[in-house]
């Protein structure tokens, strides 16, 4: 399989970084409550991953491995930091919803965890890459988490209101953990399922080129 | 270890790199924020433009009181349309806590129009602020009735935050009364300044009037304790000094279960009638302050404050009406200039 698919399928699905390896819960927890935080939150991390593999990738030769550490979190510190003036500037609304969290990144497991897994054993474009990838696929799933939530917490999507009806647990941190472990339950069922599809058709067809043979 | 030897050394190595990356990233940030600083001046700006839904000029004006209920904290005047955006805190929420709303004011030929925008700014201590939605804050857009002064017991309060909304009220009627009373010069006066026992008592929305037979009719709105809101009461005092009348014209409580637990005799008003000012005091053991003097009062009955309030209304109205019979009832064979003969 080409790298390059692997590291995407891997950051979407088979290392989704939300619903795979539960990286990054406080800020889903958090922020799910409404999909427009949610979103604001996953493309944040998109950015900042992205920028910061890219970094680490860089400089994963000059950097020593005993202070490998503490330059990473200079490095995404810097980042976030600069993300928070960015938004701040240019998008106030979402400064706002995030609140806490956005500063909350610097310590997020999904940034480092890529940086130490990742970012520091591959090249620029891989690491860019992967970057973009998980950081996307923790923006699908507090996206699709966020708009669960806000459809059944406040009856509305992206602010859009569409239902009276509306169950208030749903729009809190206590509902939040709820869809969060019925989605990763969903999602892993799902793969699960995929697999084993897989699995039997790679049997069939083993089965079917030995019979071949034997003939 | 040699000089020489410590710079070959990966302690150095480890130390430079680090340096290097806090000087890189400390000088990147510096630049960035000079770059990208928010102003306080911008700040402002967009949270007015975000609580006027517009992009609009604006200026500053001068802050004043013209409401117990209420603090304004800052205020300024819309130069594009004349209304005024006043920064409110309403007092007596949940637990005595307040909230802070930005009031849009309406203000059209010298004269309040109505109420555009209320947005609720900070509360200190309302756990139940997030039952307060958008449906309950529009229902002061319309609201202008009892010379827009919104009552906290209007239907449109219902919002399971009932002290809280009380709170967000008392913001709207301060920066109302702000208005009123700072640029359009209707100042509420308050006629009983100098009376007694007004602790209790708005004495601002209060009026009394004395009738034919030289009974002093009072319509008595008190202000709300730590879980009930205002009740309104009219009191029939007559020239002795005796309540003849005794009438619960609005009930402050927060709910029916309360209400319930006040005291029958108060709901109907029996207790009162027939007794003057000292019969008003006996009735919580000497003296009229809460919650009476721990000598058995009778009106703890699990609705304790909503009866302080009602035997207050009842102790005010009896404390000073000789004082407001003294003032407005002319002295007999006083020439009164264009009276009858």
């Amino acid at each position: 399989m080409n790298k390059y698919k692997k590291i995407t399928l891997d950051g979407l699905i088979y290392q989704n970084p939300t619903f795979m390896l539960v990286l990054g819960t406080c800020p889903t927890l958090g922020l799910i409550s409404s999909a427009f935080s949610a979103m604001g939150m996953g493309l944040t991390v998109v950015v900042i991953l992205t920028l910061s593999n890219i970094l680490i990738s860089l400089l994963r030769k000059v950097i020593p491995n005993a202070v490998r550490i503490p330059c990473y979190i200079v490095i995404i510190a810097t980042l976030v930091t600069f993300a928070r003036m960015f938004l701040e500037k240019f998008v106030p609304d979402l400064y706002d919803s995030l609140g806490g969290f956005l500063a909350l990144i610097v310590v997020n497991c999904i940034i480092l965890g890529r940086a130490e897994a990742f970012a520091n054993k591959h090249t620029v474009p891989e690491a860019a890459v992967d970057g973009i990838m998980q950081g996307l696929g923790f923006t699908l799933a507090l996206t699709l988490m966020g708009v669960i939530c806000e459809f059944f917490g406040k009856g509305s999507i992206f602010g859009f209101e569409i239902m009276q009806f509306k169950i208030s647990m749903l729009a809190k941190p206590a509902g939040a953990f709820l869809v969060y472990g019925l989605s990763i339950a969903v999602f892993t069922y799902v793969i699960d399922c995929i697999e084993r599809a897989k699995r039997v058709k790679a049997n069939k067809l083993a089965r079917e080129n030995l019979l071949k043979e034997v003939a | 270890m040699t000089v020489k030897g410590f710079f070959k050394s990966n302690v150095f190595k480890c130390l430079a790199t680090l340096l290097c990356v806090l000087l890189v990233s400390g000088v990147f940030l510096t630049l960035m924020n000079g770059l990208l600083a928010v102003s306080d001046q911008e700040r402002l700006d967009r949270a007015i433009n975000k609580i006027y839904g517009k992009s609009v000029a604006y200026t500053q004006v001068e802050v004043a009181n013209y409401n117990d209920n209420a603090t304004i904290d800052a205020a300024y005047r819309i130069k594009d349309d004349g209304n005024y955006l006043v920064k409110s805190t309403g007092k007596f929420g949940f637990e005595n806590g307040t909230v802070t709303c930005w009031v849009v004011v309406n203000v059209k030929n010298g004269s309040i129009k109505g109420i555009d925008k209320v947005v609720i700014d900070s509360n200190k201590g309302q756990s139940y602020i997030g039952n307060i939605n958008n449906n309950f804050l529009s229902g002061f857009y319309g609201n202008y009735e009892n010379g827009y002064i919104f009552n906290p017991n209007d239907g449109f309060i219902k919002t399971g935050a009932t002290k809280s909304a009380t709170a967000i009220c008392n913001a709207v009627n301060g920066a109302i009364d702000y208005v009123n009373g700072k640029f359009l010069g209707n100042v509420a006066v308050d006629i009983y300044a100098d009376f007694e026992l007004t602790e209790y008592i708005e004495t601002k929305q209060s009026s009394h009037e004395i009738d034919e037979s030289g009974n002093i009719v009072y319509t008595i709105k008190t202000k709300g304790h730590t879980m009930p809101a205002g009740f309104t009461i009219e009191v029939t005092v007559n020239a002795e000094g005796v309540i003849t009348a005794y009438n619960l014209v609005e009930n402050g409580s927060t709910s029916q279960t309360y209400i319930n637990r006040m005291m029958p005799e108060i709901l109907d008003g029996t207790l009162f009638v027939g007794k003057d000012f000292a019969g008003i005091q006996a009735i919580i053991n000497e003296g009229i302050t809460y919650p009476g003097d721990d000598k058995g009062t009778t009106i703890s009955t699990g609705a304790t404050q909503s009866n302080y309030l009602c035997i207050y209304a009842a102790a005010f109205a009896t404390k000073n009406y000789d004082k407001i019979l003294t003032d407005e009832v002319p002295d007999e064979g006083t020439d009164v200039e264009g009276g009858n003969e």
